[in-house]
């Protein structure tokens, strides 16, 4: 048997190469041990692994229907939940995976609605559904001149493909503007087309995901002159790279400082890596974030602290930047060790805390039990294992993450633009549904 | 079916990439040793749990970690439990990390048993990872496999590297008995030396290096202070090494050992890679059980905790205090569930009980006001009311009843029940499984389990030639969970790891010394002496090459004595064969060789004559096993005595020395020569004092 090159060391890069060759259960189970052994561990590795994952199924999956498919996402969605209860972020690509299907499925039974007493007037508490379905509806018959991203791919594709843009992206911020309904459609015809177009509306949606998942961080950085002015001085921790390019965008245009905590024992290696500028190749972030210049490079002074002295550089900061680990529906965050006590430090001097993420680290979760979110890690990390006398008499506790509470906070900016911890609700709710909170 | 498509698929992206080699390991589920009695009668050691997950699980994780695509699995006892426990396990699913999980069934005794079927097997194509069933590790083995084969390619003969944690002086995850001493070039990693020193037995707590070592090796690093984790990378070379050596039996203290030693003979160099970061700890015996239990609830070896769930199924939930806790556990509102616990599913505590240290495991009755510290309570156990465990062990479905005490070190096995009341004293182990030597259901001990019990004690069976067993009778390894410092007795070595090794590499040499060093010698330089006579070659050049040989392996002047007899007599024993007569050919050979002789004798100008005493006890011994030995002997006493090599003093007191007389065979052998002795006496008429002695010898002989 040949044996197929592949990575020695499984993770993100080998898991998305065998997606498109191994059957669906065995990716399953496969992202289900990567999860669990923390092969993949980097929030946005395992949101794109799970993004990726779920448009498989949902590919594979053989079922127009749309409840079959829900069914099956939250089969699926479950099961990668429980093996990495603390990755957040699986959760919420499986809760907006199920919100476009459901959008999906709304949307045809309001355009069956509609059709079946056809030509009545728009409804006002749906408008846009029927705006897309109008427009598609005229578009059949007028061909596509408008600028929905999906119209030119409908009107291209044979005359009952052209329903598709009936099922357009739900998204609320790319909804498109109102048109008033001008054609009668025909029921007979979408009845029998829908079925197919729900499952390539929701691949569509997924695919959308992915691509914001790989643009978060350049749309983050685009806020970055909004928030850093000249001659700040700017507190970090970790090595985030969203934290990263922010800076790194800045930098661009004015001089500031940089002072970089180290967040040992777990981020150590990794933030010196950052700073210094040689990136080590990692598997997972093999991306163009590994070629990308430190902050040294373009001429900011980056100034490395032990975690200790935090607070006593806190009164010379003019502003904190910090990355997140995942984002609560209470305005909370979970963030690397460490980062609860430069939000103390920082709220003991009046400082302002920005923390940068993308919106899908943002969960509809509500923590109730702060400690069930944080995974504790390697106990070797602080004291080595080799001092055989401590490791018998004492117990160690590595903790990864540490709970930020919303009042420590006074801005999180987001691919959206800039919030207040307060205002996160809001966007959960935009990008939620209801009935997907508990999966 | 999967890993057919997938490599189908994925031809293409062979075009692309560079061909990396599949990566193969060979997991010798069973390491035949004895040291998880009484639960190995009844299981395959790689099934026991190790915080409510079977041993293997964490092995077979390391490997997908390491991104393995082919196992072979080596079951050893109980294989068809293992076998049907691999078989309806998440390896087999399609969506196995391992491409290819092979059973591999053998009767096997020993490691090398093993390694030498495998090599019969050819199913080893490149480079590949041995590890014994039993390893716990979170090493990405990466960074040894590249530096490996980096090696590999500068030099063939890098045909091994070793994984080995460093870990300080005391540590409770090193065995305590013996301890792996490594001798190291740090410049190049190389592994020069390795012994182990048993801390018990004064004559071993000694390290014995070549001074060529110390020569040779600008830097040189002694390191006690390794956990040996029995990871090791291989080349297919080292198949062949062992298949070579025929009676390496031990991965470790022989095959190591030997390999290292022959250094000048096949040029093959072993490597060590020592990690400073990261877990990797074996579970060698129940000391490194409990060790290692304690390592995973302190997530030491994260992320291989029990709340990452490595067993589908399983949802251990991390609580405070290293309390790791499964769904559906009923807790009495009154009990006391402290720091280090794990609880498995199913599993109810009684009031007003205390837990802390302890693994629990599925579906166990724990009654009230029972003590539990540092137990380890495997699935569907219960304990009655009342009862205090301390650091023992309670094994599935046993049954402890109430108001019990369980001392510390004591082992019940499988379904074992203890009556109300009953003291289970130290280090005691009660099994019920079937004895070896009985058959049917075994009797219970009513004055270990108690009335109405099930079970018995366990003794260890004690080979007759295991000579260092356990056999202490306290059950030794467990008691040491108490005290983890070096305890001076009660640490057992069982040994099948450790059996004889050595005394017979060379069926001709029947001897009493069995050191290693000493047999190579002698092995190499009869085999070399005996070619030389076979062929003829002049005595010069022999004795050139015996003393070159002698000087190589700076062997002693018994060894070489050793080394002339025993070529000598193979050949006169051949040419009496071809039809000569014994005296004609002893004749022939010492005649022409008479000089080899002479030279391995240092004694002529002094009264005493040990060399020559020597020789002669040599030459009786060699020829114990040889036909017509004694007829042999005598003609060679002559001979000698003839041709002046040995001298009269020589014989009499070989006569008299007790070496000669210590057994029945060698006083058979010796006996036909009782003539040249009288004769010896009556020519010269000189002492008669020796000729009595002589007499009394050959009473002896009539008897």
């Amino acid at each position: 048997m040949p044996s197929p090159p592949v990575a020695l060391t499984p993770g993100l890069a080998s898991f998305l190469k065998s997606l498109k060759t191994n059957p669906i259960d065995t990716s399953i189970d496969d992202l289900i041990s990567l999860l669990k052994r923390r092969q993949i561990r980097h929030s946005r590795s395992c949101a794109t692994a799970t993004a990726y994952l779920l448009r498989s199924v949902i590919s594979a999956c053989r079922t127009s229907d749309a409840n079959k498919l829900i069914e099956r996402v939250q089969y699926v969605g479950r099961r990668l939940m429980a093996a990495q209860p603390r990755e957040m972020v699986v959760g919420n690509i499986v809760r907006r995976v199920l919100g476009l299907i459901r959008d999906e499925a709304e949307d045809d039974r309001e355009a069956d609605f509609t059709l079946s007493d056809a030509g009545s007037e728009s409804q006002p508490q749906t408008p846009r559904v029927l705006d897309d379905l109008s427009e598609s509806l005229s578009g059949r018959h007028e061909g596509s001149d408008r600028s929905s991203s999906r119209q030119p791919f409908a009107s291209l594709s044979a005359p009952p493909i052209s329903m598709f843009s009936l099922l357009s992206h739900p998204e609320p911020e790319s909804s498109l503007p109102g048109t008033p309904a001008s054609a009668s459609p025909s029921g007979r015809l979408l009845s029998q087309i829908h079925n197919k177009d729900i499952r390539a509306e929701v691949l569509d949606g997924i695919n959308e995901i992915i691509d914001e998942l790989g643009q978060v961080d350049d749309q983050i950085a685009a806020y970055a002159l909004d928030h850093i002015h000249s001659n700040e001085i700017i507190l970090t921790h970790t090595s985030s790279t969203t934290v990263q390019k922010f800076l790194l965008k800045a930098a661009a245009k004015r001089k500031f400082t940089v002072i970089h905590a180290e967040s040992y024992p777990n981020n150590h290696e990794a933030t010196h890596a950052t700073v210094s500028g040689q990136t080590p190749d990692d598997d997972e972030l093999l991306s163009t974030e590994a070629f990308q210049k430190p902050l040294i490079a373009l001429g900011i002074t980056v100034i490395l602290i032990p975690d200790s002295a935090v607070f006593a550089l806190m009164s010379r900061v003019n502003k904190v930047i910090l990355g997140t680990h995942s984002v609560l529906a209470n305005g909370g965050l979970v963030a690397a060790a460490g980062t609860r006590v430069i939000a103390r430090a920082a709220k003991v001097h009046q400082t302002p805390v920005v923390v940068v993420s993308g919106v899908y680290k943002l969960s509809p979760v509500y923590p109730f039990d702060f400690d069930s979110l944080i995974e504790y890690g390697d106990a070797s990390k602080v004291i080595g294992y080799e001092d055989g006398d401590l490791v018998d008499q004492i117990d160690v506790q590595n903790p990864l993450y540490d709970y930020v509470p919303a009042e420590s906070i006074d801005l999180y900016i987001t691919n959206l633009g800039g919030h207040a911890p307060s205002y996160l609700y809001r966007i959960v709710s935009d990008h939620y549904r209801k009935e997907d909170i508990n999966v | 079916m999967g890993p057919k498509q997938k490599g189908g698929a994925s031809k293409r992206a062979n075009a692309t990439e560079e061909v990396e080699e599949t990566l193969q390991a060979v997991v010798l589920a069973d390491t035949f040793e004895t040291r998880f009695e009484p639960f190995t009668l009844e299981k395959p050691r790689c099934l026991l749990p190790l915080a409510n997950t079977p041993l293997i699980e964490y092995t077979l994780e390391f490997l997908a970690n390491a991104g393995v695509q082919d196992v072979f699995l080596y079951g050893g006892a109980h294989s068809d439990q293992l076998e049907k426990y691999i078989n309806a396990s998440k390896w087999r699913a399609p969506s196995s990390p391992f491409k290819q999980l092979s059973f591999l069934k053998s009767t096997s005794t020993s490691v090398g048993d093993v390694m030498r079927d495998l090599d019969g097997k050819h199913l080893i194509t490149g480079d590949f990872i041995v590890v014994s069933g039993d390893v716990i590790s979170n090493l990405p083995i990466e960074g040894a496999l590249t530096k490996h084969r980096a090696r590999r390619e500068a030099d063939k003969n890098a045909i091994m590297t070793m994984v080995l944690r460093e870990a300080g002086r005391n540590h409770r995850t090193k065995s305590s008995s013996v301890s792996p001493v490594f001798v190291i070039d740090p410049t190049k990693d190389r592994c020069l030396h390795y012994e182990e020193i048993d801390h018990h037995s004064p004559e071993s707590s000694r390290l014995n290096i070549d001074a060529e070592l110390i020569e040779t090796h600008q830097e040189i690093d002694l390191r006690q202070d390794l956990i040996d984790c029995n990871i090791d990378i291989c080349t297919p070379d080292v198949l062949s090494l062992w298949s070579d050596s025929f009676d390496y039996q031990a991965p470790r203290k022989q095959f190591l050992f030997g390999v290292l030693k022959d250094y000048e003979l096949n040029g093959k160099t072993i490597h060590t890679h020592i990690i400073k970061d990261h877990y990797a700890a074996r579970v060698r015996n129940l000391k490194a059980y409990d060790a290692v239990s304690k390592d995973i609830i302190s997530r030491w070896t994260y992320p291989l905790c029990p709340d990452t769930n490595l067993l589908p199924g399983h949802n251990y939930e991390l609580r405070k205090g290293s309390l790791y806790q499964e769904q559906g556990v009923t807790l009495a509102r009154s009990c006391v569930i402290g720091r280090r616990t794990v609880i498995g599913q199913g599993t109810s505590i009684g009031d007003k009980t205390t837990v802390k240290n302890t693994v629990l495991g599925r579906n166990c009755k724990i009654g009230k006001n029972v003590t539990l510290d540092g137990a380890y309570i495997w699935d569907g156990a219960v304990i009655g009311d009342g009862t205090t465990v301390h650091q023992a062990i309670v094994a599935d479905q046993a049954v402890v009843g109430k108001n019990c005490t369980l001392e510390p070190g004591s082992l019940i096995s499988y379904g074992v029940e203890i009556a109300d009341g009953v003291n289970v004293t130290e280090g005691r182990r009660i099994t019920k499984a079937p004895r070896e030597d009985e058959d049917g259901v075994p009797t219970s001990e009513p004055e270990i389990v108690g009335e109405g019990g099930k079970g018995y004690e366990y003794i260890p069976y004690e080979d007759e030639d295991d000579d260092e067993t356990a056999s202490n009778a306290s059950s030794g390894l467990i008691y040491n969970m108490a005290n983890l410092s070096l305890s001076t007795e009660s640490i057992s070595t069982l040994s099948s790891e450790i059996s004889d090794f050595g005394g017979s590499r060379s069926g001709s040499f029947s001897t009493t010394m069995s050191d290693d060093d000493e047999d190579h010698f002698v092995h190499d330089a009869a085999a070399s002496v005996y070619d030389s006579l076979r062929d003829s070659v002049t005595s010069d050049v022999v004795q050139l090459e015996l003393v070159s040989l002698r000087m190589t392996a700076n062997a002693s002047d018994h060894q070489v004595r050793r080394a002339v007899v025993s070529a000598f007599m193979k050949r006169i024993q051949q040419l009496m064969e071809g039809g000569k007569g014994a005296g004609e050919a002893i004749r022939e050979i010492f005649g022409k060789y008479r000089e080899i002789v002479e030279r391995s004798l240092f004694d002529r100008d002094s009264k005493a004559k040990p060399d020559q005493v020597d020789l002669l006890v040599l030459m009786q011994q060699d020829l114990v096993h040889r036909n017509r030995g004694d007829t042999v002997l005598l003609f060679t006493a002559k001979e000698l005595y003839e041709l002046e090599i040995l001298e009269e003093e020589a014989f009499e007191q070989w006569w008299a020395d007790e070496r000669s007389s210590n057994s029945e065979e060698m006083r058979q052998v010796r006996s036909q020569s009782q003539q040249f002795i009288d004769w010896l006496a009556n020519a010269e008429e000189e002492d008669s004092s020796e000729e009595e002695e002589s007499e009394e010898g050959e009473d002896e002989d009539d008897e």
